[in-house]
Formats: structure tokens, C-alpha cells, sequence
């Protein structure tokens, strides 16, 4: 199967992975109005940054102020790396003889 | 070993990263070979290794994501994968995950329901083990027996389809509107019985807080009557799309340490592409046959923890890890040492 052939159903994941929350949030909030109830899910965790560097810093950083920023970077880099990931080792199985094609489903 | 520890800035811990990419292995062998997400295998893993539970669950959730998009392509490639059937299940699913958490949300309101809980859970873990045992070495057989004596029988053509007495029974069944799923070889079901299977399972899933991945494929084998390879593909496909609405709820409410999901993820695709190639090599019975083995155990487990609940005991608490990750270890184990003696055969056979 080919990456175009993957895309789509990819697209649908994300697609859904973003909305949903979105959807459960603003849920949560008009719960939370009508019932006077404040349901704090969010982790209150800051990190110290000041002894960090680099791609830590960065991470750091952006989990302290931009959570939502945080929320997509998480899953794109899940994506492309279980991807790529998936692509490469494709290849190292079809070298070693372990290529798949359709099979004949026995039970 | 040292050498390898890591520092990992949101769980502000270190870690070992040969253990994680470890960890990610093996429960990427499981969901490859499984179809399931395997959270109920890397979460208590990552906090008895010193993870904070938040951090352990979003982890999880973020790692099962990247796994299954490698398995969902590997099983998409051997024809396992249903999309009709797997859109249905995505859909019923949630609604029936939102009205099993809103009712643990409202029990919660009466008291603790984690101990009720944790006794549905093994409940339906052991029951849902036993009976794939039962199949395996008493149903199997028969309809072999009854196959060789009377080919012409309903039970023969049966066994051959890998369909079993409940699914045959369902698909009579015929409330309309009646769908097929030919990607399945199902000819004729009632959408309505669909639904309310994967409303069951959805439900039963956000009742217990798990992923769900481990009640669909049998759903779908038992209860549809798919064969068992295609099964686990379209059970990874609902796998996929809860994990990616998770992965990215949990990272929002700061609940994701993604560098270790990162190097997590290294080991679990490659893992789960081994699992996902190793379903060609077994067939469906023998997949079925592990599967109840490894839920067996998992069981064990949770009865080990409640005991732990019970009686406060730090061993139980142990102990139930101990079972947890044994099973998923040597089961891992299994099925790869399976794919090399088998991929050896077929090659010398060639």
C-alpha cells in the first residue's frame, strides 16, 4: 500500500483527533456553567526551564504556555514518526524476506 | 546503563531509553499481532517504572497513535482491513463510550466504583478468556469432527468461513435495513445488531476507562463472524482513531511527556509491524487461542490488584505487575519466535 493510499484514512484520524476534543470541551464548558461546577482537568505543572536547552527548553517551554500548541506538535510528530517509522521498516522486512502481500484468510 | 538515561522535561524524571524503546517492543508486537492498543500493558508499566499515572496514560495514549497507523498499514496491505465495517465501529463506539463513562460519572457521585469496576473488568477478561479456550479445544474440534462426516453440513460450511453458532444465529437476525460487508465476506446482517454491538463494547469501554481494542476483535469475530486476520485489522483501525483523539486531549490537558513517547514509539512501530506481519503465518484458531491466554492473564492481574485493594498489601500491587508484564513479555516472545520458525519454513519450502 502505497503513502497516498494511507492519507486519506490519516486525514480522517486527524481530522477527528482535533475536532472531537474541541466538541468535549466546549461540552464540558456548558456543563460546567449549568451545574456551577468547574471540573479542572488541566495538570497545573509548570516546568523550570532555567537549567534546560535545546529541544528540551523548547518542549518545556512550549508545554508552560501553549498547551493547545503543545497538543498538535504531540501529534503530528506521533504521526509523522510512526509513519516514517512504519516506512522504514517495511523496508528492512522486505530485505530480510518478510514482505507481505494479500493473504488468504485461514481460520 | 546510565549511559543511556535520559532526562525527560514534563515528567521531570529520568528514564532509561533502551527501556522504553523495550516496553514500546513489546506491546507493539501485541497490538501489531492483537489489534488491540495495549494501554492495559504500558501504563502500569511506565508508572512501576516511576512515571506519574497522569503522564502514564497520555504516554501511552500518544504511543498507541504512532504504533497503529504502521500496523493499520501492514494489515491494509494483507486485505485484513474492513473500512465500511471500521467507520461503523469508530461512530457507535464513541456514543456508546460517552454513555458508559457519564454512567461511571454519575455512579462516582454514590461513592468509589473503582472496586465494581476492577470485578466487571476481570469478570469479563476471564470470561472472555475462557471462552476462547472453550473454542479452541472443544468447539474446534467438534466441527472438524463434523466436517470430515458430513461435508454438506451447516456447521461445516461454518467452520470452514471461521463462523461460529452466535454470529450465524445474529445474522438471522434480518431486521432491516440489511447491509454487507463484502471486504468481510459477511453477505447479510441487520446494521442494527452492528450498532448495538459496537455500542456494547463502546459502552463497556468507557465503563472500564480502557482503550476497548481487546473487546472488539473478539466482537467482531464472535458476534459479526469475521475471520479472525480481518478482525484484527479493523479492530486496529477504531484503535487508531481513539488513540489520536486521546493522544491529543490528554497532550492539551499537559498529560503527554513526549520525548518519551517519542523514543516510546521507535520500538512500538517496529514491533508492531513484526506482530502485524507475524498474522500471516498463524492462522486465525491459533490467534485466538494466545489471545485468550494473554486475557487469562491479564485477569490474574486484576484480581492480584484488587487483593492489593482489599487487604493493602505492597506484594499484591507487585505481584500484579509482575503477571502483567511477564504475560506480556513471553507472549511477545511467542509470537516473534513464531514468525521467524514459520517465515524459515516458508522459505525452505520455496
Amino acid at each position: 500500500m502505497s503513502i497516498t493510499k494511507l492519507a486519506a484514512p490519516l486525514a480522517i484520524a486527524l481530522a477527528i483527533s482535533f475536532t472531537l476534543p474541541i466538541i468535549n470541551h466546549q461540552y464540558q464548558t456548558a456543563y460546567a456553567s449549568e451545574t456551577g461546577n468547574s471540573q479542572e482537568t488541566e495538570l497545573k505543572h509548570k516546568i523550570d526551564t532555567s537549567k534546560l536547552s535545546g529541544v528540551d527548553y523548547w518542549i518545556a517551554d512550549m508545554y508552560n504556555n501553549d498547551r493547545v500548541m503543545y497538543a498538535v506538535v504531540v501529534t503530528l510528530v506521533m504521526a509523522v514518526l510512526g509513519t516514517s517509522m512504519a516506512f522504514l521498516t517495511d523496508l528492512v522486512l522486505k530485505a530480510l524476506g518478510l514482505e507481505v502481500s494479500k493473504i488468504s484468510h485461514r481460520e | 546503563m546510565d549511559i543511556l538515561n535520559i532526562y525527560l522535561p514534563v515528567a521531570g524524571i529520568e528514564f532509561n531509553a533502551l527501556l522504553l524503546i523495550a516496553i514500546g517492543l513489546c506491546v507493539g508486537v501485541l497490538g501489531g499481532f492483537f489489534g488491540v492498543g495495549g494501554g492495559w500493558i504500558v501504563t502500569p508499566a511506565l508508572n512501576i517504572f516511576g512515571f506519574h499515572m497522569a503522564f502514564a496514560i497520555g504516554t501511552d495514549l500518544a504511543n498507541i497513535f504512532g504504533q497503529s497507523i504502521g500496523a493499520v498499514r501492514k494489515h491494509q496491505k494483507m486485505g485484513n482491513i474492513d473500512w465500511k465495517l471500521g467507520m461503523i465501529s469508530i461512530i457507535t463506539s464513541v456514543i456508546g463510550l460517552e454513555i458508559g463513562s457519564e454512567t461511571i460519572i454519575s455512579l462516582e457521585k454514590a461513592g468509589d466504583v473503582g472496586f465494581i469496576v476492577r470485578w466487571c473488568y476481570m469478570f469479563l477478561l476471564s470470561t472472555l478468556g475462557c471462552y476462547m479456550l472453550y473454542d479452541y479445544f472443544v468447539l474446534l474440534p467438534k466441527s472438524q469432527e463434523s466436517k470430515g462426516t458430513d461435508r454438506g453440513s451447516d456447521s461445516a460450511d461454518q467452520s470452514s468461513k471461521g463462523r461460529n453458532r452466535v454470529s450465524s444465529r445474529l445474522h438471522r437476525i434480518a431486521i432491516p435495513p440489511v447491509v454487507s460487508f463484502p471486504a468481510s465476506g459477511i453477505e447479510g446482517v441487520s446494521l442494527w445488531i452492528v450498532l448495538l454491538i459496537f455500542l456494547f463494547t463502546g459502552f463497556l469501554s468507557g465503563f472500564m476507562g480502557v482503550g476497548g481494542g481487546f473487546m472488539i476483535m473478539p466482537a467482531l469475530v464472535y458476534l459479526i463472524g469475521l475471520p479472525t486476520a480481518v478482525a484484527i485489522g479493523t479492530s486496529l483501525i477504531t484503535v487508531l482513531f481513539t488513540a489520536a483523539y486521546g493522544c491529543f486531549t490528554y497532550a492539551a490537558k499537559g498529560r503527554v511527556e513526549l520525548l518519551a513517547a517519542f523514543i516510546m514509539l521507535i520500538g512500538a512501530s517496529i514491533g508492531a509491524q513484526l506482530g502485524a506481519t507475524a498474522v500471516r503465518y498463524i492462522k486465525g484458531y491459533g490467534i485466538r487461542l494466545l489471545f485468550g491466554i494473554m486475557i487469562i492473564f491479564a485477569a490474574l492481574s486484576v484480581a492480584t490488584e484488587q487483593f492489593y485493594k482489599i487487604t493493602g498489601e505492597h506484594f499484591f500491587q507487585s505481584l500484579a505487575g509482575i503477571v502483567l508484564m511477564g504475560t506480556a513479555l513471553t507472549m511477545s516472545a511467542v509470537i516473534l519466535v513464531k514468525l521467524k520458525t514459520e517465515s524459515a519454513k516458508e522459505k525452505n519450502s520455496r
